[in-house]
């Protein structure tokens, strides 16, 4: 059967001076893809697995669309904010955020992080994106425009499976935000792969949570994999210790919830099995973390 | 015929190229510019030595499409040839044997330039930390710290 | 020199020529093409592209065994930009892209045997139009039952990939009564090691482009061996070899499989094309292509039987070696030879017997790369040791103190070994260095996350090619005018800094710096064909051809210095670019003077050096004798600190040995051994090109891990032994290939004193880890 072959050649770039230019051209070319800073993207159009006839380039929307803004305890970070602005920002430095600092150290390597932003990581929704289950964890959510205007939608809404975000044609994200937590949470971040730095994770996990007097006020956990083949939140296992005194006893508890909640698969990385007993060693060490 | 004009600063050069759409920026900076320094290690962004700095951070430019250079500034190896930390670090190459094959060893001296022209404090990890998104299969990476790091005592 | 007074200008020529041809030998001089290399200047392949050229990109075999029952290209050349489509129509002369045994074709045309097999090349004015249109060439094709495991292949049974059978090379060693060693043994010990396909990924993959020239062609590409790929070339288009000339631009790393069957596949791509075309034909794999495509290491299985006596003598060892082939033999034919020779390891043991087989499957195929089969045998000799060290509850390193080859000791295949057998001596290096036998006591008794570990591994490496072929080489010295030195040779430099070597050895003997030396590029029109740059004898080998070339050279200017020095051609000595006469050092001539002269009386400053080393002569059905005329040794203790919940784990140190014989420049002994440990460390760790069902799963470097900056260990220390070779120049015994081979073993046996188990296969994963954390909890 003849494939239908692509000629990246004839592929027609838009190159918007506005965020304003740029919806409308999403809103007026259905079959238009928006390219960002494209370290995900390009060497995938490049090698044939995405073929887009138009590609909006947002690029050069920096002015509007980078940012770290920490106002009303809200904290907002526009979509083409690389990750090396967003490391360079105060806030990643605090307890609380130890999370976002343990997976900027491990995004990539040193040029990547310079190019890479926080929206084209959510946006290119896989499995292999550290960011998304951080922001997961953070209850993040995120901001949608287009000619008809504004909308919020909640992170684990919009990422909805591999590759597949839920929003309309003529949308574009524009921006990632989440209520600060109080400065009595504590947070961290697992990566596992087989060296120590450019990999793709194995399994990752993101902790956030309060424990005061040994008690899990409250505990959000995310992790590249728990269900399906994106980043999720493990519900189960935070239902499961929320309020409880965090001892060896609960820990091993939350364990065991957590191995039953997670259902993982084999790949040549890794078995789904080996994924499992690690994730739930992570568990242990994070939730350790918190009850310090 | 090429569809899209871009203009860049190329090693302190204003440029005009046109390009395709799957143009590269590594394709316009050998093909078109000759700027031969910058390699093509494996077209995926996972090697690291297309390194290239854009607007004066360490990017990776086989991954970078020629239009998005549109309005930034580009420097390469031969556009650092004449500054003189970057000729010390070619010193220490050479003193080190830091050079084997020779093939990352442009990118490795234009991230190593950028990490001594971006930080005053720099111990052996920093240089690692720095250099990690190189690969070289030579040298299994001792001399070349060694290299930059006698560059970071002066 | 830094004399100040012309008294002791005279006092330092007499001191160094003191050191007769020894001058230059063990001193760290720089290497001749770094100043090119640090500059970033256009020297490779692809940066000496002419602008006017086209670009090949590859139609790759659809599936891992398949008749093919048709190629259709029209729709592919209709495409924008296409200029033409090869296929094995447009062959000339032989379709046939082979080093030893001629089973590969250039271009699949009646059936393909594995995804890494070429079917066709896309000719285009633009890289990315030639891929695009590579998805419009139509293959017909009807699969064929594959094979992808090597020990079903060797059944009768197994789908057959080439005519003769599945078993493409049987090598054996013989030696003693195995029988009776078994029955002398108090123990007996049988223990099954894996290890993968290791891609060498050389940054710059295989590369080349052809240029037509009149009824010539010129290839310039990324290679070893350039009269190799000459004579290859010439077989596809079916004319004389002088038609066609091929240079070796410098090269982007190489590791081995630039000397395999691949650089014949690109540069006869590129010729096809050019000559198909009339334009320069660039034919530059891409990392994809390459991985799937270019020769990888064999995956082996490799099973052990031993005899060991309870004080810990060694009495038999059996061994059987299965290489996976891949598709075809390539230059992995001689692979499994040295393989076979080295399986039980650096070891005396009275009776062996090994069985080494190379064996054709449906994967992609497998050859030449650093360490040539002894990575892998050496990495299960080197575990059953430590197995069997557990077994006998003995140390490790006691084992080995007593079975070990020393002055007096013989090899597997009967080799004495003399003087020159610096084991002994590197094992005390890095005991030493290491404080193995305090850290050994102090792990015993661990508890906790966090443990450490500390393994030891040995080697034994046959020097050069051996069995492996006619161990010769060729060096041309010409001397312009000026004085400037011309080293020319058919070897090639592709990083180690060897042929920067040669001329360190032409200097030394001739008494003129290094630095009037110029490197002259390889070609195959102007340079002798001069047998394969691999092996690591460029240095061994080409070492004496390039102190043969130094001494007739030298045998030219000494007259023509006596004349103009008025002094007996005997007592003439030649010191840092000057000529004095002995006992009258007060008057002396420069290297250029003397030179010049030399011109002004016709004489030809230019000369041919040429060495062939001893013929290595054993049984072939035996494997008994001498197969090697020398031997490197080595010895690595590695020291390692595992999780025990994740099994995840580091190498804190690893301490490394090495007898070289004679270091001509340490510090490039030092980069050879730094260099091919990391690799090593990448194929004991983390390096595994893996192959499902016969096709490879990650052919990328996104999932395809190689160590970076931050997975070496922080402490790495090198020690550089030299007991002098029978053969090498100075003593000089070869370096590169035998750093790659102990990490594996040294890294798994640290991990077994870490945690209790040991993991048979490579790479050692985490989940391998803590697989065995678990099974030594049963």
């Amino acid at each position: 059967m003849e494939q239908a072959v692509f000629n990246l050649s004839q592929i027609e770039v838009f190159q918007p001076a506005s965020l304003k230019e740029a919806l409308k051209i999403l809103n007026d070319n259905r079959d238009a893809e928006i390219i960002a800073n494209a370290t995900d993207l390009w060497p995938r159009i490049m090698n044939g697995e995405v073929k887009p006839k138009k590609l909006v380039d947002i690029s050069g929307l920096r002015s509007e669309l980078s940012y770290v803004k920490r106002e009303k305890g809200v904290i907002r970070i526009g979509a083409l904010t690389t990750i090396s602005e967003l490391s360079e920002h105060q806030f990643v430095s605090e307890k609380r955020y130890r999370a976002f600092n343990d997976a900027i150290k491990l995004f990539g390597s040193p040029q990547i992080r310079n190019r890479a932003t926080v929206g084209g990581n959510i946006c290119a929704a896989s499995s292999s994106e550290d960011l998304i289950p951080v922001f997961l964890a953070y209850d993040a959510k995120v901001k949608l425009a287009s000619v008809d205007g504004e909308r919020i939608v909640s992170l684990d809404k919009f990422v909805v499976g591999k590759r597949e975000l839920s929003k309309r044609h003529n949308e574009m994200m524009t921006e990632v935000f989440f209520e600060e937590p109080d400065d009595g949470y504590s947070s961290v971040f697992y990566k596992i792969g087989r060296r120590n730095t450019l990999i793709i994770n194995l399994v990752n996990l993101a902790v956030v949570g309060k424990v005061q007097d040994k008690r899990v006020v409250d505990i959000r956990i995310a992790a590249n994999r728990v269900k399906g083949k994106i980043p999720e939140r493990a519900r189960k296992t935070e239902e499961f210790l929320k309020g409880r005194t965090l001892d060896e006893e609960t820990i091993a508890d939350a364990q065991r919830v957590f191995g039953e909640e997670l259902s993982l698969s084999d790949d040549f990385r890794a078995s789904a099995e080996y994924r499992k007993q690690v994730l739930k060693v992570l568990l242990k060490r994070g939730l350790n973390v918190l009850g310090v | 015929m090429k569809s899209l004009l871009i203009k860049m600063n190329v090693n302190g050069v204003d440029r005009e190229v046109l390009v395709d759409p799957d143009d590269r920026l590594l394709d316009v900076l050998r093909d078109e510019l000759n700027l031969k320094s910058v390699k093509e290690g494996c077209g995926t962004g996972d090697c690291g030595i297309c390194t290239v700095l854009m607007d004066g951070k360490p990017v990776l430019s086989c991954i970078i499409p020629a239009f998005q250079a549109n309005n930034h500034k580009i420097v390469t190896l031969e556009g650092l040839n004449s500054d003189p930390t970057m000729q010390k670090i070619q010193q220490s190459f050479r003193k080190y044997q830091a050079a084997q094959c020779g093939f990352c060893t442009p990118a490795m001296e234009v991230v190593g330039w950028h990490l001594l022209n971006t930080e005053k404090k720099v111990d052996k990890n920093r240089i690692k930390e720095a250099i990690s998104g190189v690969l070289c299969r030579c040298t299994g990476y001792y001399d070349i710290v060694d290299a930059v790091y006698e560059v970071a005592q002066q | 020199m830094k004399a100040e007074t012309v008294e002791e200008f005279i006092s330092e020529l007499q001191k160094k020529a003191e050191r007769g041809e020894l001058l230059y030998i063990g001193q760290d001089l720089k290497r001749l093409d770094d100043l090119e290399k640090v500059l970033g200047s256009p020297v490779y392949t692809n940066d000496l592209l002419p602008r006017n050229a086209l670009y090949a990109r590859l139609v790759l075999s659809k599936y891992p065994h398949a008749l093919i029952k048709g190629i259709s290209i029209s729709k592919a050349l209709n495409y924008p930009g296409v200029r033409y489509v090869l296929t094995y129509k447009d062959v000339p002369g032989l379709n046939e892209s082979s080093t030893i045994i001629p089973d590969r074709p250039l271009f699949a045309f009646d059936k393909v045997r594995s995804t890494g097999d070429i079917v066709a090349a896309v000719i285009a004015e633009k890289p990315t139009r030639a891929k695009e249109a590579t998805e419009l060439v139509e293959v017909d094709y009807e699969q064929l039952p594959a094979v992808f495991d090597p020990l079903e292949a060797m059944k009768p049974d197994a789908p057959k990939i080439h005519e003769n059978g599945n078993i493409i090379k049987h090598v054996k060693v013989r030696k003693g009564d195995i029988e009776k060693g078994f029955q002398e043994a108090d123990y007996i010990i049988e223990n099954t090691f894996r290890t993968q396909h290791q891609d060498a990924v050389a940054l710059e993959t295989e590369t080349a482009f052809a240029v037509p020239k009149d009824d010539k062609v010129l290839i310039i590409g990324s290679m070893q061996t350039p009269h190799h790929v000459q004579a290859a070339v010439a077989k596809v288009l079916g004319w004389p070899i002088d038609r066609v000339e091929v240079i070796q631009a410098v090269t982007g790393g190489a590791f081995g499989p630039k000397s395999d069957e691949t650089p014949y596949d690109v540069a006869s791509i590129a010729a096809l094309g050019a000559l198909k075309t009339g334009r320069p034909v660039l034919m530059s794999m891409t990392r994809e292509e390459s991985m799937k495509a270019h020769t990888k290491r064999h995956p082996a299985i490799i099973t052990h039987k031993t005899g060991v006596k309870s004080n810990g003598k060694l009495t038999a060892s059996k061994v059987q070696i299965v290489l996976d082939g891949g598709a075809y033999a390539s230059l992995g034919v001689l692979v499994i030879v040295r393989a076979t020779f080295h399986a039980n390891g650096p070891y005396d043991i009275p009776n062996v017997w090994n069985d080494g087989y190379k064996v054709y499957t449906n994967n992609t195929y497998t050859g030449s790369f650093r360490g040539f089969g002894a990575p892998q045998a050496i990495f299960a000799a080197e575990a059953q040791m430590d197995e069997i060290a557990r077994k006998l509850n003995i140390d490790p390193l006691d084992l080995r103190l007593i079975n070990m080859l020393r002055p007096g000791s013989r090899t597997s295949t009967g080799q004495l070994m003399d003087e020159s057998c610096g084991l002994p001596e590197c094992v005390e290096a890095v005991v030493n260095a290491s404080d193995y036998r305090n850290k050994r006591k102090q792990y015993e008794s661990q508890n906790g996350t966090v443990r450490r570990g500390i393994g030891i591994a040995l080697l034994h490496h046959g020097n050069a090619l051996g069995p492996e072929g006619n161990d010769y080489a060729y060096i041309h010295l010409t001397v312009e005018r000026s004085g400037k030195i011309h080293l020319g040779t058919g070897l090639t430099e592709y990083g180690t800094g060897a042929i920067s070597g040669l001329a360190q050895i032409a200097a030394s003997v001739l008494g003129v710096p290094l630095d009037y030396f110029v490197i002259d590029r390889p070609n195959t029109l102007v340079h002798h064909e001069t047998g394969p740059t691999v092996a690591s004898r460029v240095t061994a080998i080409g070492g004496n051809a390039a102190r043969d070339a130094a001494l007739k050279l030298k045998q030219k200017i000494l007259p023509v210095a006596s004349k103009m020095l008025e002094c007996n051609v005997d007592d003439v000595v030649l010191v840092d670019g000057y000529a004095f006469c002995k006992g009258k050092e007060g008057r002396n001539v420069a290297w250029e003077e003397i030179v010049k002269e030399a011109y002004d009386a016709n004489i030809e400053l230019s000369t041919l050096g040429y060495y062939i080393a001893p013929e290595c002569k054993w049984d072939p059905e035996t494997g008994l004798g001498s197969p090697y005329n020398q031997y490197t040794f080595g010895a690595a203790i590695a020291e390692v600190e595992v999780d025990m919940e994740t099994g995840q784990y580091r190498v804190l140190n690893y301490y490394v040995a090495f007898d070289v014989g004679k270091a001509i420049n340490p510090q490039r002994v030092r980069g050879q051994i730094l260099g091919g440990t990391v690799q090593g460390l990448g194929y004991a760790m983390m390096e595994e090109l893996v192959h499902k069902n016969g096709y490879v799963v990650n052919p990328n470097l996104k999932d395809y891990y190689i160590p970076t900056s931050l997975d070496i260990p922080e402490n790495i220390q090198t020690f550089i032994i030299e007991k002098a070779g029978s053969i090498g120049p100075y003593g000089a015994k070869i370096v590169a290939e035998p750093p790659i081979v102990l990490p594996a073993p040294a890294v798994r046996n640290a991990l077994l004193n870490a945690v209790g188990s040991g993991v048979n296969s490579l790479p050692i994963t985490s989940e391998k880890v803590l697989n065995a954390i678990k099974s030594s909890r049963k």
